[in-house]
């Protein structure tokens, strides 16, 4: 240890405090965090083929939007791109057509990005999306909002162990033409609505660890969000012949106590959207086309 | 009643990196705050995040390192007003406010306090992770996601900026005491 080191040392806050001790406090915390919500798989993994991405794509095939979501590529432009750049907001690494992809501060400004992404070639624009703490920095997409019709195909990798906020390999072919759009998740603000990365899971999605929602009816739920101080939020559960489904956002007046909920999300820190089997009256299952066409997307924030 | 959930083992692992990595995230908590509140807070919101990736949270001394970095991007958040005070943590809250102030004053300490809140945060950060952390080059760069090349440079004009303002501040009596009062 040099002299200025040990000069650093020497002003050490915490060099007079006593030595930390697992106390009840402590353990209070320990118990705290293993009932929140457990471990989710992570978005990229959401994103990925699933049991109910089938589903999902059966609904939202027509939508040109979604179907983006899975696929997307950019070109590069003549004049030698690097293969390799980094500043302070995140590092891009080209090997062929995939890019190994480091976010170094989430809270850098979205041009910092996009100027990463350029510098090795793609033409991209990055939107900073609201999301839960456990997803800052995250990276979101690829996505090409007018639809990603090209061949090859394109995705993005997550990669651990990882010290930064993220770390993946994003792959897509190098001649796309179109321009992509990427997200990166920053720190909701209180009340602040998560954006929707992925789609409602009806066969299970619960928000809270300790309580769950699916089979119980709509007035039961809403009591017990009051009683914890969170508000409610609700979306009718549509299903389609052909095995599709998608959610439609509605007030609590199109929506019956009786009703059963199939699951709930967190719709922002103090609000869980309750996900709704549509009863007696609920009326015809709405086009899922314009019900997506009309929410807005996190791929369109800019 | 077990939440089906949660991964098996999942539980285990993260109590167990709970209560390894709990004394290193309090001081390092504890070093970059200014309240017992927001100590608190910083622990709690660390290890929710740990708690719910905890796939990428390494294995053996890794998992600090990781930790720091979290740590490190909870603060950023708490600084830029994005956070709001977790509801977790209340007991622990409060013997955090219940424990004594740890430093009486000293003018000589005061004055190389003064030169260190002068550098740039940068340059803080990389000479607490080094000093206080006691981290070395390579770990410093697994906590700040540069190389190690990178860490080492910014370590080295972070020592040169701070000896720098100490030299012209007039204080080398004051570092010469504190260098023997630190062994």
């Amino acid at each position: 240890m040099n002299r200025i080191d040990r000069i650093v040392a020497a002003v050490d806050p915490a060099a007079a405090a006593a030595e930390p001790v697992v106390s009840r406090g402590v353990r209070e915390l320990l118990g705290e965090i293993v009932a929140t919500a457990p471990q989710r798989p992570p978005l990229w993994k959401r994103a990925l083929p699933s049991k109910r991405r089938g589903r999902v794509t059966a609904v939202v095939a027509a939508t040109a939007a979604l179907a983006a979501a899975a696929a997307i590529g950019v070109g590069l432009p003549a004049g030698g791109p690097l293969t390799r750049y980094a500043n302070a907001a995140m590092s891009v690494e080209r090997t062929g057509d995939a890019f190994s992809v480091t976010v170094l501060d989430p809270t850098a400004d979205r041009r910092r990005f996009e100027d990463a992404f350029r510098a090795v070639g793609l033409d991209v624009r990055v939107a900073m999306i609201p999301v839960p703490p456990d997803e800052v920095g995250v990276l979101f997409g690829p996505v090409v909002p007018e639809g990603f019709r090209w061949h090859g195909t394109t995705g993005i990798r997550r990669t651990t162990p990882c010290a930064s906020a993220f770390c993946g390999t994003v792959w897509m072919p190098a001649d796309f033409p179109g321009r992509m759009v990427f997200g990166v998740g920053r720190a909701a603000g209180p009340g602040e609505p998560y954006a929707e990365v992925d789609a409602f899971d009806p066969a299970g999605e619960e928000a809270l660890s300790d309580y769950s929602f699916r089979g119980r009816t709509v007035a039961a739920s809403r009591a017990e969000l009051r009683r914890r101080g969170l508000g409610v939020g609700y979306r009718l559960v549509w299903t389609y012949p052909h095995g599709g489904f998608a959610d439609e956002p509605v007030p609590a007046g199109r929506v019956g106590n009786d009703w059963v909920v199939s699951g709930s999300r967190m719709h922002s820190s103090d609000v869980v959207d309750l996900y709704v089997t549509p009863g007696p009256g609920a009326g015809p299952a709405p086009d899922p086309t314009e019900t997506d066409r009309s929410r807005p997307h996190w791929y369109d924030i800019q | 009643m077990q939440d089906q959930r949660v991964p098996p083992g999942a539980r285990d692992r993260f109590e167990a990196l709970y209560l390894a990595c709990y004394p290193p995230v309090y001081r390092y908590a504890l070093r970059r705050t200014e309240s017992a509140d927001d100590v608190a807070d910083v622990i709690a919101e660390t290890f929710l995040i740990a708690w719910r990736r905890l796939d990428d949270v390494p294995d053996g001394e890794g998992a600090v390192l990781w930790l720091y970095a979290t740590a490190r991007r909870v603060l950023a958040n708490h600084r830029r007003g994005q956070s709001r005070r977790t509801a977790l943590a209340a007991r622990l809250r409060d013997e955090l406010s219940a424990a004594p102030p740890a430093t009486a004053p000293d003018p000589r300490v005061d004055a190389v306090r003064d030169a260190f809140t002068a550098l740039a945060p940068g340059d803080r950060e990389v000479l607490a992770l080094a000093c206080w952390e006691g981290l070395s080059g390579p770990q410093i760069a697994t906590v700040l996601g540069c190389s190690g090349a990178a860490a080492r440079l910014r370590l080295h004009r972070a020592r040169k900026r701070l000896a720098r303002l100490l030299g012209t501040a007039g204080e080398f009596r004051t570092t010469t005491a504190l260098r023997e009062e630190s062994r």
